[in-house]
């Protein structure tokens, strides 16, 4: 088994390890090289042709080779199309020479694969020395199959969490009581690596959104930064302000044992998972083996994988993900909706407009989650409060970005149009998410610049 | 005062059935001034839709019951329009076009050649010849015709169009310009030379004698609190996003409230709104009042408004006004009125909604205020008297008959 393993805390290594477990047990010798330091028989670094050439010399020992296969492993970050070329091919090198070789792709660009450049080349030409390709999804199947020009006979489906074992025997209330969580607490929960691809911000913009803190409910949001690269530590940084003036929401950063990490679970009522791309999740599998309901955009293979589970929901804009998390708290708490701060302290005697308007916006500022909203006083700081929230108003009022409902009025064209969006989908949500992330940092950004105190 | 000689107006389109609100101001002053003994043509197109263009009434010449001369003129569509989609995306996107790309981009639309030779031929015939909006054909090429007598009122928006180098000339050599609102005047300020001519007169609004509100529901058959929304659904309105944001705060929060509407365009409310959006389609004026007056409130989602004809309705029947505050104009009116609420987002959208469900009798107290700024500023005869002092101030009759 060549994969990142234990006891570095990693999805890969995870699942790696779990599928050791399961082979072992059914009798087969199982040796593990893994690219680093590790709890693996072997290490290597496989970074590069050099190690990929180093991976083709020990692959030819041995009866059967599995790679638990992510790019990063193997092509460094950010990676050229001459060195990608070169490593590909070195790669194709060491596939060869395995005897019996199956690839489980955790993560793979399929657009690498597509046109003419050297590097594309090499890709197809080391996928089509792969005898077995697996992956966790039909979306993925058929995405390989196209892009690398890997037959599909050679393109398996594996059940993520066909190796998963439970690492807790905690149950809901022990587990609840370890973090300090009250039974009638309503727990949304996202975990896992903070990147920002794994949309952790967008959940707690959701529970911000439904004023879901203010009900009872929290989020934890827990994980930690895998790689210390500035570009995750600002996504940290971020988060910890979303958490900080978003009610009921707690950030847990660091590393936990696979125990505690199932104990989290556990302790849950549900699992928020906002990826904004990814291919397959080792976390939802986690879910379902502790049967917890989840939340899921439909990204990757995720709405394939997820079916395969009672309790998910699937979801593809931010607006869904608010409703899909209001609609969970609604039914949980027995109550619709109606629940919320209805109390407008405005004698309608002497109403005045602007006392409205700074009211409206407060409440609106509280929802919308991000920089801590204040209401003018009418003193210094509130005057700053409002210069900041003025700030952004050119930003808010472009709204977010959304792609246009499939619908028409003529015969036929909804049909076309839902086909069109399903087809370009891959390409343009990533675009979508990316434009409106930009414009919510940039609005917290310019009200943050606003709140800074006047020289 | 010196009423003779012709006033001709010349809007894109003119009819019952048009739903615009440049196409609005312009019939009320036409048929205002008629009523007051000017003579007065309407120089038009054939023309229903303004997507279309296609032209659906007889083109001609009749006489409305008032005494206004109509005359229609067909429009003429023969372009596949290819090239003017591919500008206007340029235009949308700030990209700088030539002054020849900006011309293409005109004239790769309707065109009325013969409106254009009417005018060419019978212009020396005209005291003054009014033109709106400032974005269409029939404002660009007719104006050019004699600017001497044109009189513009440009309804003009804070867009990417208003940028463009070709309206330029429009603006600095009309005769005179007429303005809705302070706002719109301040913007053309900035954004042109403009002559020495220039009034802000506003819109007049006629004062309903009475409202139906219980008949309304009855014919309707609509029961409960609602939201109201008048005018063209289509993007450019922001119907879209105003749909969604209502659809997600009734999800949310449960708000009491549906959403009617009236109008025209397709509505596509969201699966599980179908039962909450009411699309009562094209109403006659009598019942539109009354659609006013049995509201909750009247949101007004557009960012291109020079005047909103319907947020004073809504204030005129004692209606609140929630707002897309995008709009300089019309948040202009919510703050020198105190009468309308303005929103920046959909979560403060989401908030007044809830103020108005919530606190009913703090908002009846706000829109009250409404009311009495539309009677103070945009009464139809102050607007007429005006237009007038305007038209004697500037123009003169052509065959100098007194």
């Amino acid at each position: 088994m060549v994969s990142p393993y234990p006891p570095a805390r990693d999805g890969i290594a995870a699942y790696a390890v779990q599928a050791v477990a399961g082979l072992r047990a059914a009798g087969h010798d199982v040796e593990v090289l893994s690219p680093g330091p590790s709890a693996a028989h072997h290490h290597l670094d496989l970074a590069g042709p050099r190690g990929a050439l180093a991976l083709a010399r020990r692959a030819r020992h041995y009866d059967r080779v599995v790679i638990q296969f992510h790019p990063d492993v193997f092509f460094p970050v950010p990676c050229s199309g001459g060195e990608r070329a070169a490593i590909a091919s070195a790669l194709t090198v060491a596939f060869r020479a395995a005897r019996d070789l199956e690839v489980r792709v955790h993560e793979m660009d399929y657009s690498l694969g597509r046109g003419s450049s050297p590097a594309a080349v090499a890709l197809r030409m080391m996928w089509r020395a792969v005898p077995r390709v697996v992956v966790h999804t039909e979306a993925e199947r058929a995405s390989f199959h196209e892009a690398f020009g890997v037959p599909l006979a050679r393109v398996a489906l594996a059940d993520h969490g066909a190796d998963f074992m439970p690492h807790t025997t905690a149950d809901r209330e022990t587990a609840r009581a370890s973090f300090g969580i009250g039974p009638d607490e309503l727990t949304f929960l996202s975990i896992g690596f903070i990147q920002p691809h794994k949309g952790f911000d967008r959940a707690i913009r959701a529970f911000a959104a439904n004023g879901l803190g203010h009900r009872g409910c929290r989020l934890d949001v827990v994980g930690s930064v895998r790689l210390e690269e500035p570009g995750f530590l600002a996504h940290l940084s971020d988060l910890e302000r979303l958490a900080d003036s978003t009610p009921g929401v707690r950030l847990h950063t660091g590393y936990i044992s696979d125990e505690a990490f199932d104990r989290w679970i556990v302790a849950a009522d549900l699992l928020v998972l906002p990826y904004r791309h990814i291919w397959s999740s080792g976390v939802l599998e986690r879910a379902a083996l502790y049967e917890r309901p989840v939340i899921v955009t439909r990204v990757g293979g995720l709405e394939a994988q997820a079916a395969g589970h009672g309790g998910a929901t699937v979801v593809d804009t931010d607006a869904d993900l608010a409703d899909a998390m209001r609609v969970a708290a609604d039914e949980a708490l027995g109550t619709a909706a109606a629940e919320r701060d209805d109390d407008w302290p405005f004698d309608p005697a002497r109403v005045d407009r602007d006392a409205v308007m700074t009211e409206v916006r407060a409440r609106a500022a509280a929802s919308r989650g991000g920089v801590p909203p204040a209401r003018d006083t009418g003193a210094a700081d509130g005057r700053q409060a409002r210069d900041a929230r003025e700030a952004s108003v050119p930003l808010r009022r472009l709204g977010p970005l959304s792609v246009p409902a499939p619908v028409s009025g003529r015969p036929g064209a909804s049909i076309l149009k839902s086909v069109v969006r399903r087809l370009t989908a891959w390409e343009v949500d990533p675009i979508v998410h990316q434009v409106n992330r930009l414009q919510q940092a940039v609005i917290e950004a310019t009200e943050r610049l606003g709140n800074l105190p006047k020289e | 005062m010196d009423r003779t000689g012709t006033i001709a107006f010349v809007p894109p389109r003119y009819g019952d059935e048009v739903i615009g609100g440049a196409e609005a101001v312009i019939r009320e002053v036409a048929h205002g001034l008629a009523a007051r003994g000017w003579s007065v043509e309407i120089l038009t197109t054939c023309a229903r839709d303004h997507f279309t263009w296609a032209n659906e009434y007889p083109p001609g010449e009749s006489v409305t019951p008032d005494g206004v001369v109509l005359r229609r003129f067909p429009t003429v569509l023969d372009t596949p329009r290819a090239e003017r989609a591919r500008y206007e995306q340029a235009i949308a996107s700030g990209w700088p076009l030539t002054l020849s790309d900006q011309q293409r981009w005109m004239n790769d639309d309707l065109r009325v050649p013969e409106l254009f030779h009417w005018l060419l031929d019978r212009s020396a015939s005209y005291r003054a010849i009014v033109f709106a909006p400032y974005l269409f054909w029939t404002t660009f090429a007719g104006a050019q015709v004699d600017p001497a007598r044109t009189i513009l009122m440009p309804c003009l928006h804070d867009e990417p169009y208003a940028q463009l180098e070709i309206f330029h000339p429009l603006f600095s050599g009309a005769r005179g310009l007429w303005f809705l609102s302070e706002p719109e005047h301040a913007l053309a300020q900035r954004l042109f030379e403009l002559p020495g001519n220039q009034e802000v007169v506003g819109s007049g609004i006629e004062t309903p004698d009475a409202y139906d509100v219980e008949g309304f529901r009855k014919r309707y058959g609509i029961d409960g609190r609602f939201l109201l929304y008048a005018g063209r659904r289509e993007g450019a309105k922001g119907w879209e996003r105003m749909l969604d944001a209502f659809a997600r705060a009734v999800r949310r929060h449960g708000l009491p409230f549906s959403l009617v509407t009236m109008g025209v365009g397709d509505v596509h409310p969201p699966a599980d709104m179908v039962d909450r959006v009411i699309d009562l389609g094209f109403l006659p004026a009598g019942e539109r009042d009354d659609a006013f007056a049995a509201a909750d409130g009247y949101v007004q989602p557009s960012a291109l408004e020079s005047f909103s004809r319907t947020v004073m309705e809504a204030w005129l029947a004692g209606t609140l006004v929630i707002a897309n505050g995008a709009s300089e104009v019309v948040r202009w009116h919510c703050e020198r009125s105190g009468a309308g609420l303005t929103y920046d987002d959909d979560l403060e959208l989401e908030q007044c909604l809830l103020f108005l469900a919530d606190a009913p009798e703090a908002a009846a107290a706000l829109a009250a205020k409404g009311r009495e700024y539309v009677l103070t500023n945009y009464r139809p005869d102050a607007v007429l008297d005006r237009i007038e002092s305007t038209l004697a101030e500037w123009t003169e009759n052509p065959s100098g008959a007194g």
